[in-house]
């Protein structure tokens, strides 16, 4: 865009915050970029939608934690492949036990790969993609990068098998495997953008009135990469759940309970027999939770997004 | 100027005009013949002035290494700052001029120590400030601080202005910290924005208002030296003079000593006793600023002043307009680092790089109002065109570059 | 003055931001004449930029329009042309110069490709001798050496040079207006004198007229025979450079004027300043925008915003002029 433009655009941003008497009476206090955002966000009808129905997902989730619903998931009882019925709202399985209670206990489960995977990962990423990105051209960041590098040439899921079968079926194993290699993209994109940050001005004031490294790398840039931190923790949160589905069904994911992956897996040799209601469960359950997140996760990094025109 | 502004924020009325007896004297009028002698004679870098000042640069270095290859080996040097010595005095402002790529800013950097000088000594009300140990060198960053010329750049945007401003007395456990937030308020008012705004962000503010913050991060540890690197080169025509003013009040006020960077020759003539002119990492002439315009020695200097669009129309420019572009700061030319350009070269220029000539002596002004002797710096040119001068024309023997 | 070439007739251009739709250009009436040099000047957010984007129906839609007033291109309307009208005026018709060379010029493209493109679009010329004529042009703009610059990339060149290259683009097409929208606002100052001379001695030998937007006095007063000075979006004096540095009328211009720091053999101690700062354009005072920093302010400012009415050789927009 060219400069004029650029100043134009600037002129309808600047104009909303440029000095107003009014709201200098001292009643008004100073809106941060995250109020910015969340503003520009509650007016993305989509972008709500999505949020929504991801709070429902939330919520169910927590009921399973809580213990207040799909707490009889495991139950067994003698009508197998029973049909759609007032009792059981999407049937039973072979075993008897409730489809409807096994997929909505599987959203605590989705939730619970979801969550940790992302919060370890943005925190792991976001640290060592900072130090990289602070030191770059020193052997520190030789050596992020370089681990970087060597994650990202392991091939995927052979890494979980290994991960998987060295923490010998432990629950978590999953979950560590997952950590273990979806933390480099939120690194590359932290360090690319502590770069581009550590050479404002802003960060060469704090070097002069004496602040250490550390306090810049984590009190003064880290937080300018909170957008993007946040938007990286949404697309990990939904790349793990879709993960753990394929780990599921080669049979190193989920390895106690149930989960939407085992359910898909199962459901494989049901189809054959004309048994389709835990496919359609378990899909129709993760379809919509991937859809609505990603909608959200769209929508947030466009609310977020600093250089982005409103309206 | 002392009128109710439309904005509340800023209070102009704080900024007062100072009464001209507290300038320090720049008249030509006295002249002590005998120092010429003293000061040829006298070792030191500016001839007993060094007791004077406050910021001491001694033959300073800052190359940047290129490197290329598979290996990443050396290959090149950016020869940034290449052998610089000035002085700064107390209470008095430095101007430093130059196009883009002669090095100012690196110099005003690195003698801050954002980069380590590659050779050097710079010394800080008389020690030095090299060499230091981690947490000497912490304590001495409160002696200097530096104004940047960004306003969007220089601010965090995800910081409240109070939480900028605390943050270097937080540092340095300076007063307690209920203390700290009066210590804040203080600063605020010292550059004319209200309490009111501790609370808001920087996208809340405009250029000139951000530029005051920055000024009021830099006056928060109570420096003697602050270093302005083209501290109003961003801002529009209205709000630098806002902004020159302020800062013109605050070192008289404050008694600080200012080297003031940029490229913008009217600005820096207003705000600077003295002037030193950069080319190619070198400082090519340098004297009090009002010698140093009206009679300006270096080609370069004539040039770049000639080259300054005067707002007058009717001012008939008799413009020195040179060839070429300023050579890149890597392979700098023989000799001379002027010479392809100069239209004054002489063939020696190409081959022998000039030594710094003084061509008029310091001189001490008379005692005024009881106001300190002050005296002026010397006037200086490296130059093959001239040559060491004193009064009575004798020649000395030109200083060794200093 | 015979017919003019441009004719600008109050012009508005909004811009619909996150509090509320603000005027960038409001009203703004203006003629230029073939061959006439005028400077566009004001601060940042007066709208001179806005105005040169609207010119070249260059305004970024979605948040931007054209909202009111007439464009007149030798008697064409621009605002009522379609896009494919407006491309073969740009270049040909109106060229435009930008404050970023090195933003403007493609940096992953031979300056030599950019400029026969232009030339073999606009002009219709065969490969050969759009090659000639770029080597003609990049010589006559001072360029040496100019056959082997063709083939150089922008990053190969220095400041000077792309903006030497970007001026030869555009009047290569042999336009009948130049916008030079702060065509040396990041060069150097020696350098800055050197590309002033060329587009002053090009633009008279081509007979282009030329609007130069810059917020510098001083490169006003050397390049253009005429400025306009422009205030949160509206015109608030015309007049001869000659008549305006020696006397302005608007009390804006006056002050604009004094603040303006330059060389002088006497050093002031206070620069003279405007008080305030310039409204936010999303809440002008009504009236005159000016009113609240204007030392020369009268009760009828409060009521109408003043209109353009001559004073002196010029225009100007106020309601209590400087004296002469």
């Amino acid at each position: 865009m060219s400069q004029a433009a650029k100043e134009a655009q600037k002129m309808v941003s600047d104009t909303v915050f440029a000095d107003d008497p009014r709201k200098v009476s001292g009643t008004t206090f100073g809106t941060s970029l995250w109020s910015k955002g969340l503003a520009k966000l509650k007016r993305d009808r989509i972008g709500l939608a999505a949020f929504a129905v991801v709070l429902v997902y939330f919520l169910i989730a927590c009921g399973v934690w809580l213990g207040l619903i799909g707490q009889d998931w495991y139950v067994t009882s003698d009508s197998s492949f029973a049909p759609a019925s007032a009792e059981h709202w999407f049937g039973t399985t072979r075993n008897g036990q409730d489809i409807f209670d096994r997929a909505i206990y599987s959203t605590k489960v989705a939730f619970e790969i979801g969550l940790l995977v992302a919060v370890v990962t943005t925190a792991l990423g976001g640290a060592l993609g900072a130090i990289g990105g602070y030191f770059s051209g020193t052997w520190l960041d030789e050596l992020v990068l370089w681990l970087m590098g060597v994650l990202d040439a392991l091939p995927f899921y052979l890494f979980v098998a290994a991960v998987a079968f060295a923490m010998q079926g432990h629950p978590l194993g999953m979950h560590v495997a997952l950590i273990a290699t979806l933390w480099t993209t939120t690194g590359r994109v932290v360090r690319g953008e502590v770069i581009k940050l550590k050479s404002l001005e802003f960060v060469e004031a704090a070097r002069t009135i004496g602040a250490p490294d550390s306090l810049i790398i984590f009190r003064h840039i880290l937080p300018n990469t909170s957008h993007i931190l946040l938007v990286q923790a949404t697309i990990v949160f939904v790349t793990a759940i879709k993960a753990e589905v394929i780990l599921s069904f080669l049979g190193i994911g989920t390895q106690d309970g149930v989960s939407w992956g085992l359910m898909l897996s199962q459901s494989t040799n049901e189809v054959t027999i004309g048994f389709f209601n835990n496919f359609i469960a378990a899909s129709a359950f993760l379809f919509v939770l991937v859809m609505a997140f990603n909608l959200f996760s769209d929508a947030l990094q466009d609310a977020l997004d600093p250089k982005k025109v409103s309206g | 100027m002392q009128r109710p502004m439309s904005s509340q924020v800023v209070d102009e009325r704080r900024i007062v005009p100072v009464d001209a007896s507290a300038s320090p004297p720049d008249d030509a009028s006295a002249y002590d013949a005998s120092d010429a002698r003293t000061t040829a004679a006298d070792t030191s870098s500016d001839g007993g002035r060094a007791a004077d000042a406050l910021l001491d640069v001694r033959h300073l270095k800052k190359y940047f290494p290129i490197r290329g290859g598979l290996l990443r080996r050396v290959v090149a040097e950016v020869k940034a700052v290449d052998d610089v010595s000035f002085t700064v005095g107390r209470g008095r402002t430095l101007g430093l001029v130059g196009e883009s790529g002669c090095g100012k800013t690196t110099l005003g950097r690195t003698i801050l120590r954002l980069h380590e000088p590659t050779a050097g000594e710079i010394l800080l009300d008389g020690r030095p400030i090299t060499g230091l140990s981690h947490a000497e060198l912490k304590r001495r960053r409160r002696e200097m601080q530096i104004v940047f010329q960004d306003p969007y750049g220089s601010l965090n945007p995800r910081r409240t202005v109070l939480e900028t401003l605390r943050e270097p007395l937080d540092l340095h456990r300076i007063a307690t910290p209920r203390e700290r937030r009066q210590r804040v308020e203080e600063l605020l008012e010292l550059v004319g924005l209200r309490p009111q705004v501790l609370s808001r962000y920087p996208h809340e503010f405009s250029g000139g208002q951000r530029q005051r913050i920055g000024i009021a991060r830099a006056l928060a540890l109570d420096p003697k030296l602050v270093v302005a690197d083209e501290a109003v080169s961003a801002l529009d025509v209205s709000v630098q003079a806002q902004v020159l003013n302020l800062i013109a009040e605050l070192q008289r006020r404050l008694g600080l000593s200012l080297l003031f960077i940029s490229h913008d020759l009217a600005v820096v003539q207003h705000l600077s006793h003295d002037v030193a002119v950069m080319y190619l990492g070198k400082i090519v002439e340098s004297g009090p600023a009002a010698r140093v315009y009206s009679d300006p020695k270096h080609p370069y200097t004539r040039a770049l002043l000639s080259a300054v669009p005067v707002p007058d129309p009717s001012a008939k420019s008799r413009r020195i307009v040179l060839p070429g572009d300023v050579p890149s700061p890597v392979s700098p030319p023989s000799g001379c680092p002027f010479h392809p350009r100069c239209p004054e070269a002489r063939p020696e220029c190409r081959e022998i790089v000039p030594r710094t000539v003084t061509v008029e002596p310091m001189r001490r002004d008379a005692l005024r109002d009881g106001a300190a002797a002050r005296s002026s710096a010397p006037h200086r040119v490296a130059c093959h065109l001239h040559r060491e001068s004193g009064e009575n024309g004798a020649s000395h023997a030109p200083e060794n570059e200093v | 003055m015979s017919e003019p070439l441009l004719s600008i007739e109050d012009l508005v251009v909004e811009f619909r931001g996150d509090a509320g739709t603000i005027r960038a250009v409001d009203g703004l009436t203006l003629s230029i004449a073939p061959g006439e040099r005028v400077g566009l000047v004001g601060e940042s957010g007066c709208g001179k930029s806005v105005t040169a984007l609207a010119l070249l129906g260059l305004v970024p839609s979605p948040p931007g329009r054209i909202a009111g007033g007439r464009v007149l291109l030798d008697g064409r309307d621009l605002t009522a042309l379609p896009e494919a009208e407006m491309r073969r005026i740009r270049g040909a018709g109106i060229a435009m110069i930008f404050q970023e060379p090195m933003t403007a010029l493609n940096p992953v493209f031979t300056i030599g490709s950019q400029m026969t493109e232009v030339l073999r679009r606009q002009r219709r010329l065969s490969a050969k001798a759009a090659r000639a004529d770029a080597i003609e042009w990049l010589d006559r703009v001072g360029i040496p050496d100019p056959a082997k610059r063709l083939d150089n990339y922008p990053h190969e060149l220095s400041g000077g040079m792309r903006q030497r290259v970007m001026i030869a683009m555009a009047l290569s097409c042999r336009p009948k207006l130049l916008i030079a929208d702060e065509p040396t606002t990041a060069l150097d100052v020696t350098i800055q004198a050197q590309v002033l001379d060329l587009m002053r001695s090009l633009t008279e030998e081509t007979g282009a007229a030329m609007i130069l937007i810059t917020h510098d006095l001083g490169v006003v007063a050397e390049t253009c025979r005429r400025a306009c000075v422009m205030y949160t979006g509206k015109l608030v004096e015309d007049a001869p450079v000659d008549a305006l540095f020696a006397a302005p009328r608007h009390p804006y211009t006056a002050g604009l004027l004094a603040s303006v720091p330059r060389i002088r053999p006497d050093r002031l101690e206070t620069l003279p300043t405007i008080p305030g700062m310039v409204p936010d354009l999303a809440h002008l005072p009504a009236g005159c925008s000016f009113r609240d920093r204007c030392p020369n302010a009268v009760p009828a400012c409060r009521t109408a915003p003043p209109k353009l009415h001559p004073v002196g050789p010029g225009r100007v927009a106020c309601y209590n002029p400087v004296a002469a």
